[in-house]
C-alpha cells in the first residue's frame, strides 16, 4: 500500500506541474487572440498560423488541465442527493465509478486517439488554410490529455481506498454541499 | 417486445443517465460513462432489432469529434470572459463598484438595493458567471445592507436575484454557450439578449421602487453619517453633460475625417469618457477642487470597467470584433486596469489563471462528455424519439414553448446549465427549427428560464451559493458591534419569491412579443466583411452550418464521408484529411450567418418559406444508417446536400481503407 501511495503522489505531483503550467498558456493565447485582433484592425493583417495558435494553445489548456480538475475536485458534480449521504457512502461511490466510470472512458478515449493522432503525424497533415499550422500537435493534446487523466484516475483509486481503509487522512477539501467550483476561492 | 424497448431505449438511457448523475460524480464522466454503456446496449441490440444502428467503428469518430470542440473559435471566448471577471473581481475593481455605486445611490429610499442590482447587471457583464457575481456581492453588500436595516428577506432575494443577472446580461458565458449549441452567431444572440436583460434590471428596480414605497422601512436610505463620500450630485450631473456635449462634439465635428460610422462612434465616445476621467484624474491631484468628492469618485471608479464592458460589447455589437476577440481584448483591458490601479501582481494572475483553467477544463470536459452521449443518443435515434413527443404536443409553437419552458425550469432546478445547454439544447433545437421557431429567440427564452431556475427553491444554484455566504449563525458587526441574527434559509426563500414571480412575467413577455429578440436581424452585424475574414480559419463555423446541432463534427464528417463513400465500413479509418474536410464548408458558412437558413420571422413563428425536411435533418449524423435495411439513402443525404451545400463536394474525405 505504501508503494501506492507513493505511486500517487508522484502522479499527482506530475499532474500539478502539469496543470499549473498549462495555465499560462491561457494568458499567451489572451495576449496572442488581443494582438491579432488589434493587427487585423489596425493593419489589416492576419495570419491564420496565429489564429490556428490560439486554440492549440487553449486546446492543450483545457485537455492537459483535466486530470488537474480531478485531482482538485473542480469537476462539476450534482450533490442534491448526495450532500445528504455520509462521507464514507460518498467515498465508496467515487472509489467505484472511478473504476467503472472514469477509468474505461479515459482508456477507450486514449486508445481511440492513438491511431489517429499516428496516421496523422506520419502523413504530415497541414491545415487546410494557407498558411496554417501541422495539425499532429493538437492531436497529440488530446492523446496525452486522456492518458494524464486516465494516469490521475488510477492515483484518485488508490487515495479513495486508502482513505475508505483508513489509511490515509482525505487529502481533498470535501465540498459537497459547499461552494461550486466556480465560487471556490483559489 | 424486443422492438418495444429498442424504440423506447431513448427514454431509459436518458432517464438512467439523469438518475447517474444524482449519484454525485462528476457530470462530464457520467455522462460519458452513460454514453459508452449504452453504446455497448445498443450495438447489442441491433443486432436482434432493425430500431437501432450502432456500430463499433462509430466510436472511432471520438477523438475527431473532441478535436472539433478543440477548434470551435466559439468557446474560445469562454476562457477569455472567465479571465476578464476573475481579474476584476481579485483586483477588487468588483468591490470598488458596488460601494461606489452604493453611495451614490445611498440617500435614496432603498438605494443600497439599487446598487445590488445595477452592479448585479455591470458584474454580470463581466463574470458572466452566477456563483462569482452571488458571492462577490453577497460578501460586500449583504452585512452593509442588513447594518442599515433592510429587511432581511428583501435582502436575500435581491442579492439572489441580481446575482443571475449574470446568466442573461451580456456577454454571458450562458449566451456564448447558447449560441454555439443553437449554431447561431454569439453577436446575434448578444444583441437580441440586449432588451429583455434591460427589462429584467428595470423590473427589478421598479420592484424595490414599488416596496420603498410601500413598506419604506423595509428599504430605508443610507444614514447620514454612512455617506462617506458626502453630497455633490449636481457636479457629477454637469460632467455627465459635458461629456455629453463632447460626445456630438467629437461625433459630428473632430472625428468626421473618421472613414467608418463605426470607428467615429468608438472615437467620440472614447474622447468623451476619457476627458470626464482626466478631468476627476486631476481633480484628484490639486488642492482646489472642480468637481465634488463624490462626482471624482464615481468617474474615477466607475469609468474604466464601465469604459471596458462598453468597449468589448460595444465592438461586438458593431461588428468591429467577434465575440473571442471581444473577450481577448477585454481580458487584456482587464490586466491594464488593474495594473493601472497598482492591483496587478504575480499572485493574482497566476491565481486568476488557474481558476479560469479549471473551470474550462471542466466545462469541456463536460461538453465532451456530452458528446460521448450524444454519439449513442442519436445513433439510437433519441433524437427522432424526441421530436415524435414534442411535435405532437397540442398547442402549436406555443404549445411547443410552453412545454419546453416547464422541463427546462424543472431540470434548471437540479442540473447546472451546462448540462442542459450540452445536453437538452441540441435536443430541442431542431424540433423548434421544424416548429419554424427563430432560434436565437428559442435561445433566450430558454437564458431566462434557466436564470429563473436558478432562482427557484428548494435547489436554485444562486441560492446555494448566498447560503453559503450568508450568516448562518448570530454574528457582529464590527461598525455598530451590535449582534446582528443569522439569516435563515426560509427567509432566503421568501425573498427570492417575488423576483421568481418577475422572472416568470418576463419569460411570458418574451415569448408573446418576440420583437424584443428579433430585432437582432435588423442590425445584424454578420455581414460584416470583419466577419467573414475571421472565420476564415473557420472555427465554429461548422456550427453554423445546419439544423445539426451539438452533433457538428459528426454531422461535418461523417455525414460528409458518408456522402461521398456511402459506406459504413469507411468509418474503420478516421478520415485523413478531415482537418480540412471540416473547415472547407466554411468558407461557404461565413457567408450564411446573416440569413442562417431561417426565414425571417415577424411574430410567433409563422414561417412563409418551407424549412428543409425536418425528420430526415438530424440523421445527418449518422452515417451507418446509409446502405441498411429500410433507410434508403437519399434519406440522410438529402438535408445535407440541402444545408450544407458546399460539404460534399469539398469535404469528401478521400476513402482510405484500411
Amino acid at each position: 500500500m505504501a508503494a501506492l501511495l507513493a505511486l500517487s503522489r508522484a502522479i499527482d505531483a506530475v499532474t500539478t506541474a502539469v496543470g499549473k503550467s498549462v495555465s499560462w498558456l491561457l494568458l499567451a493565447a489572451v495576449l496572442i487572440s488581443a494582438g491579432n485582433a488589434v493587427l487585423r484592425k489596425a493593419l489589416d493583417m492576419s495570419s491564420n498560423a496565429w489564429l490556428e495558435v490560439q486554440w492549440y494553445l487553449f486546446g492543450t489548456v483545457f485537455m492537459m488541465a483535466a486530470a488537474y480538475a480531478l485531482l482538485k475536485n473542480e469537476h462539476v458534480r450534482i450533490d442534491i442527493l448526495s450532500s445528504m449521504w455520509t462521507k464514507r457512502t460518498r467515498d465508496i461511490i467515487d472509489l467505484v465509478l472511478h473504476i467503472i466510470f472514469l477509468v474505461p472512458f479515459a482508456g477507450l478515449m486514449a486508445y481511440l486517439a492513438w491511431p489517429w493522432f499516428w496516421l496523422s503525424f506520419n502523413s504530415g497533415e497541414i491545415s487546410s488554410n494557407a498558411g496554417g499550422l501541422t495539425i499532429w500537435p493538437a492531436k497529440l493534446v488530446v492523446l496525452l490529455g486522456f492518458l494524464l487523466l486516465l494516469l490521475q484516475a488510477f492515483s484518485e483509486i488508490i487515495k479513495r481506498y486508502a482513505v475508505i481503509t483508513g489509511r490515509l487522512e482525505d487529502p481533498r477539501h470535501d465540498t459537497a454541499g459547499e461552494m461550486p467550483p466556480a465560487a471556490t476561492e483559489v | 417486445m424486443i422492438d418495444f424497448i429498442a424504440h423506447n431505449l431513448p427514454l431509459v438511457m436518458f432517464s438512467s443517465v439523469m438518475l447517474m448523475l444524482l449519484l454525485g460524480y462528476p457530470v462530464a464522466f457520467t455522462l460519458a460513462a452513460g454514453g459508452l454503456l449504452y453504446f455497448v446496449i445498443g450495438v447489442e441490440l441491433s443486432a436482434i432489432s432493425p430500431e437501432i444502428r450502432l456500430f463499433w467503428p462509430l466510436l472511432q469518430s471520438h477523438p475527431e469529434r473532441i478535436y472539433g470542440i478543440m477548434y470551435n473559435d466559439t468557446l474560445l471566448a469562454i476562457p477569455f470572459f472567465t479571465f476578464m471577471g476573475i481579474i476584476l473581481e481579485r483586483s477588487r475593481m468588483a468591490e470598488d463598484l458596488l460601494d461606489t455605486i452604493g453611495q451614490l445611490f445611498g440617500p435614496v429610499r432603498g438605494g443600497l438595493a439599487y446598487a445590488v442590482i445595477l452592479v448585479g447587471a455591470l458584474l454580470g457583464a463581466t463574470t458572466g458567471v452566477v456563483a462569482a457575481s452571488v458571492m462577490a456581492m453577497g460578501l460586500i453588500s449583504l452585512p452593509i445592507m442588513m447594518r442599515y436595516g433592510y429587511q432581511r428577506p428583501l435582502v436575500a432575494g435581491t442579492i439572489a436575484a441580481s446575482g443571475t443577472l449574470a446568466q442573461i446580461v451580456p456577454p454571458s458565458l450562458v449566451l456564448i454557450v447558447m449560441a454555439d449549441q443553437l449554431g447561431r452567431s454569439v453577436g446575434d444572440m448578444y444583441v437580441g439578449a440586449l432588451y429583455p436583460a434591460l427589462m429584467i434590471v428595470g423590473a427589478y428596480c421598479l420592484y424595490i421602487f414599488a416596496i420603498s414605497m410601500v413598506k419604506p422601512q423595509w428599504a430605508p436610505a443610507l444614514p447620514m453619517e454612512a455617506r462617506t463620500l458626502g453630497n455633490g450630485v449636481t457636479s457629477l450631473g454637469v460632467m455627465l453633460l459635458v461629456s455629453i456635449a463632447l460626445y456630438y462634439l467629437g461625433m459630428h465635428v473632430l472625428f468626421t475625417t473618421i472613414g467608418s460610422p463605426e470607428w467615429q462612434l468608438v472615437t467620440a465616445m472614447a474622447f468623451a469618457v476619457g476627458t470626464a476621467y482626466a478631468v476627476a484624474l486631476i481633480n484628484s491631484r490639486i488642492e482646489k477642487k472642480i468637481i465634488s468628492r463624490l462626482a471624482e469618485q464615481v468617474i474615477i471608479v466607475l469609468v474604466p470597467p464601465l469604459a471596458l464592458i462598453f468597449l468589448v460589447l460595444g465592438t461586438i455589437f458593431l461588428g468591429i470584433a467577434t465575440p473571442t476577440e471581444g473577450g481577448a481584448m477585454g481580458a487584456t483591458g482587464a490586466l491594464l486596469l488593474a495594473l493601472g490601479k497598482g492591483r496587478l501582481n504575480f499572485g493574482i494572475v497566476k491565481n486568476a489563471l488557474e481558476a479560469t483553467t479549471k473551470l474550462s477544463a471542466f466545462v469541456m470536459m463536460i461538453l465532451i462528455g456530452a458528446r460521448v452521449f450524444g454519439l449513442t443518443f442519436y445513433g439510437i435515434n433519441g433524437n427522432v424519439w424526441i421530436e415524435e413527443l414534442l411535435l405532437a404536443l397540442p398547442g402549436g409553437d406555443y404549445g411547443f414553448l410552453i412545454v419546453v419552458t416547464i422541463i427546462v425550469f424543472i431540470l434548471g432546478c437540479f442540473l447546472d446549465f451546462f448540462e442542459i445547454a450540452f445536453i437538452m439544447v441540441p435536443l430541442l433545437a431542431p424540433v423548434a427549427e421544424a416548429h419554424g421557431i427563430d432560434l436565437v429567440w428559442f435561445g433566450i427564452i430558454l437564458s431566462i428560464n434557466l436564470q429563473t431556475s436558478f432562482l427557484t427553491p428548494p435547489f436554485g444554484f444562486s441560492l446555494f451559493f448566498l447560503r453559503s455566504i450568508a450568516p448562518a449563525s448570530p454574528w457582529l458587526d464590527k461598525v455598530t458591534k451590535k449582534t446582528m441574527p443569522a439569516m435563515k434559509t426560509t427567509e432566503i426563500y421568501k425573498g427570492v419569491f417575488p423576483y421568481i414571480v418577475i422572472q416568470f412575467v418576463m419569460i411570458l413577455v418574451v415569448i408573446f412579443f418576440p420583437g424584443l429578440v428579433m430585432h437582432y436581424k435588423a442590425e445584424t452585424p454578420a455581414a460584416n466583411p470583419a466577419d467573414f475574414q475571421i472565420e476564415i480559419p473557420g472555427f465554429g463555423g461548422q456550427n453554423n452550418s445546419g439544423p445539426n446541432f451539438g452533433l457538428p463534427p459528426i454531422g461535418g464528417q461523417e455525414g460528409s464521408g458518408g456522402a461521398g463513400g456511402g459506406n459504413a465500413p469507411n468509418l474503420g479509418l478516421p478520415p485523413l484529411g478531415l482537418g480540412g474536410g471540416q473547415q472547407a464548408p466554411n468558407s461557404a458558412a461565413p457567408v450564411t450567418p446573416p440569413t442562417l437558413g431561417l426565414p425571417p420571422l415577424d411574430l410567433g413563428g409563422q414561417q412563409p418559406e418551407p424549412q428543409p425536411a425536418k425528420p430526415a435533418a438530424p440523421q445527418i449524423g449518422l452515417p451507418p444508417l446509409q446502405g441498411l435495411p429500410g433507410q434508403p439513402p437519399a434519406q440522410t443525404e438529402q438535408p445535407a446536400a440541402d444545408q450544407q451545400p458546399a460539404q460534399p463536394d469539398l469535404s469528401q474525405p478521400p476513402p482510405i481503407n484500411p
